[in-house]
């Protein structure tokens, strides 16, 4: 997991170290445009859903097959706040409210899981059957890019966000299957069905990347396409009710307008 | 880089078959079945897999000449004896099975002989399971003859330790230094979420199978071990105290309705144990002794019930005896009251 964090992290600065160089020719550019350039702040409103999932960074071999996967109800709003230190180039700050969500259907093998409960109890197994999960989380989040404006049309960024949880679901049930009690060697448990609820164990604080591009359609309007990529895993290090970590991995595809 | 991070990408949100992993190899090294002739035993085979040991009564003949089980594992797991190696139990070692599973984890099950042939019990010695942390009653030297809700509880996720458990031993004995206490206890976190919102103590000659303790609980509760002769009375020692407030199913307390306890013994024919779902509807029963009124006992309370038979045998059959006992009546369908206590002691079938 580390290894893909430092890939990813790798990859941001190759990404930073370009956009420099591009910076410091744009700066010489800039000054035959000065003129004709202002420095500006810009408003606009952003509206999308999320696609995507809350979702391991490379499926754990103990998930055996998705039966089906779909995305939650994942609108984002926000107000973005960008200024254009050159004609090409600025930062952006926005406050979104994001909804996070999906449901997948899966089937996986010994899969290791320990549940605490509230009561002081804990039950520690691996489960072989069927999964249903349904997440949906609410953030408030504040993404700060680089921004990078080539033309009339395009309009590129770059960044890092930061989330506040304010309300999450993180819920399903398993069936079908046997559970072992303890682990692989323990004894058979056979379920038909039971329900699982993780919600209250959703980290409260979630930062990643997250970069994207939108173009423009319209004098005001555009379409605009952003990921975003968690680096903290959703759960605290000792929730052990899957033995990988989760990271949230959403796509926004919206619009943006021009205020 | 990039093209890796992409592949997440687009597996993730776009077709998550595309990473799907080579399978694991199976870890698990369980003896599924352990099959001898019929012939040969007094009762169905049990194989206790919480505890890693196969219960075996068998017939006297059997048990001088040996028998030969046939054995399934786990998928692509081995044992040693193999399946339809001859096994001989009149020496004085213990007889192991070592499985050993596709990925290489042992699992060693021992064999456990039945047949006690004492039908008197004072629960004196109790052992304590490890990994669970819930007692159980050592009777004539053997482990395999009671046995208790206790397992199943263990699976709901229940502090691991002895009191949190609803059968146990107790101090406030009638005879000796220990009785039985059974407790009915509150359902766990856990166990609401399949819709249990209360286990009864549950005491009981036969086995715990945990392979249904979930699915089909009732059918979790194996009863009875082999018997033979003609029991005349079911007599011990008793004290009941129900629980204050009586609660349905779904936890609402219902004013008014007071627990009452259980304790009955149950004659049938056969070798294959019954279960909560007929123990009392079997065609197969032939006698029954059962305590008139399961209402309050603040005193050690003297019982002595004859048997009731209800249909004619010889007492040369092969047959099973089944006692059980209940802090809450009503406690196979998780009803009763929180804190009913049913304490038991000197228990005997007198033939």
């Amino acid at each position: 997991m580390n290894k893909i964090t430092i890939k990813i992290a790798g990859l941001i600065l190759g990404i930073l170290t370009s956009t420099a160089q591009l910076f410091a020719q744009d700066n010489g550019n800039e000054q035959t445009n000065t003129k004709r350039f202002k420095k500006i702040l810009e408003h606009r409103i952003l509206a999308g859903f999320n696609f995507g999932g809350t979702a391991p960074v490379g499926l754990p071999n103990t998930i055996r097959k998705i039966n089906s996967y779909r995305p939650e109800f994942s609108p984002s709003l926000g107000y973005e706040l960008s200024y254009r230190h050159t004609e090409k180039w600025g930062a952006a700050i926005a406050v979104k409210l994001d909804y996070k969500g999906m449901a997948t259907k899966d089937e996986v093998q010994y899969f290791p899981t320990i549940i605490t409960t509230s009561d002081g109890g804990r039950f520690e197994g691996d489960f072989t059957g069927k999964n249903k999960t349904t997440v949906r989380n609410a953030y408030i989040s504040f993404p700060i890019s680089a921004v990078y404006t080539p033309g009339n049309r395009w309009r590129f960024n770059l960044g890092v966000y930061a989330a506040w949880l304010f309300s999450s679901n993180f819920y399903g049930t398993v069936s079908d299957g046997y559970i072992r009690n303890g682990g692989s060697l323990g004894e058979k448990v056979n379920i038909t069905s039971a329900t699982f609820d993780f919600g209250t164990e959703v980290r409260s604080f979630d930062a990643g990347l997250q970069g994207g591009a939108a173009y423009r359609v319209g004098k005001k309007l555009s379409i605009d396409g952003n990921l975003n990529w968690g680096l903290r895993p959703i759960f605290p290090d000792d929730f052990k009710g899957m033995d990988f970590p989760l990271y949230n991995i959403y796509l926004t595809l919206g619009v943006t307008y021009k205020i | 880089m990039k093209i890796r991070n992409l592949c997440y990408l687009a597996t993730l949100i776009v077709s998550l078959h595309a990473c799907i992993k080579d399978p694991p190899i199976n870890p698990e090294a369980d003896i599924e079945t352990f099959s001898i002739d019929k012939k040969y035993l007094t009762a169905d085979v049990f194989i206790d897999q919480a505890n890693r040991k196969i219960f075996l009564n068998l017939t006297p003949d059997a048990f001088k000449s040996g028998v030969t089980p046939v054995i399934t594992t786990s998928a692509g797991a081995t044992v040693v004896p193999a399946s339809g190696d001859s096994l001989h139990l009149d020496s004085s070692t213990v007889k192991e099975y070592v499985v050993t599973s596709a990925s290489g984890n042992k699992k060693v099950y021992t064999i456990q002989l039945g047949g006690m042939g004492i039908w008197a019990w004072d629960f004196e010695t109790w052992g304590l399971q490890d990994h669970d942390r819930y007692q159980y009653v050592i009777e004539h030297g053997s482990s395999s003859f009671w046995s208790s809700g206790n397992p199943g509880i263990a699976l709901s996720g229940v502090p691991k330790d002895p009191m949190e458990y609803p059968l146990r031993a107790s101090a406030d004995a009638y005879h000796g230094k220990s009785a039985a206490e059974l407790v009915t206890r509150k359902g766990t976190a856990l166990s609401a979420l399949i819709g249990i919102k209360l286990f009864a103590g549950s005491l009981f000659i036969g086995v715990f199978d945990p392979q249904n303790a979930l699915a089909a609980p009732l059918k979790a509760t194996q009863f009875g071990e082999p018997y033979s002769g003609k029991p005349l009375r079911f007599v011990g020692y008793y004290k009941y105290q129900p629980g204050d407030q009586y609660q349905d199913k779904a936890g609402n307390i219902i004013a008014g309705m007071k627990d009452s306890c259980s304790l009955y013994a149950v004659l049938f024919k056969g070798t294959t144990r019954l279960d909560a779902t007929n123990i009392h509807t079997s065609d197969r029963i032939l006698a029954t002794a059962s305590i008139p009124d399961g209402g309050p006992r603040a005193a050690w309370t003297r019982f002595d019930i004859p048997f009731k038979i209800t249909q004619p045998y010889t007492g040369t059959e092969k047959m099973m005896m089944a006692i059980v006992a209940s802090s809450s009546k009503d406690g196979d369908t998780y009803k009763g009251a929180i804190g009913s206590r049913l304490v038991l002691d000197s228990l005997e079938v007198v033939k």
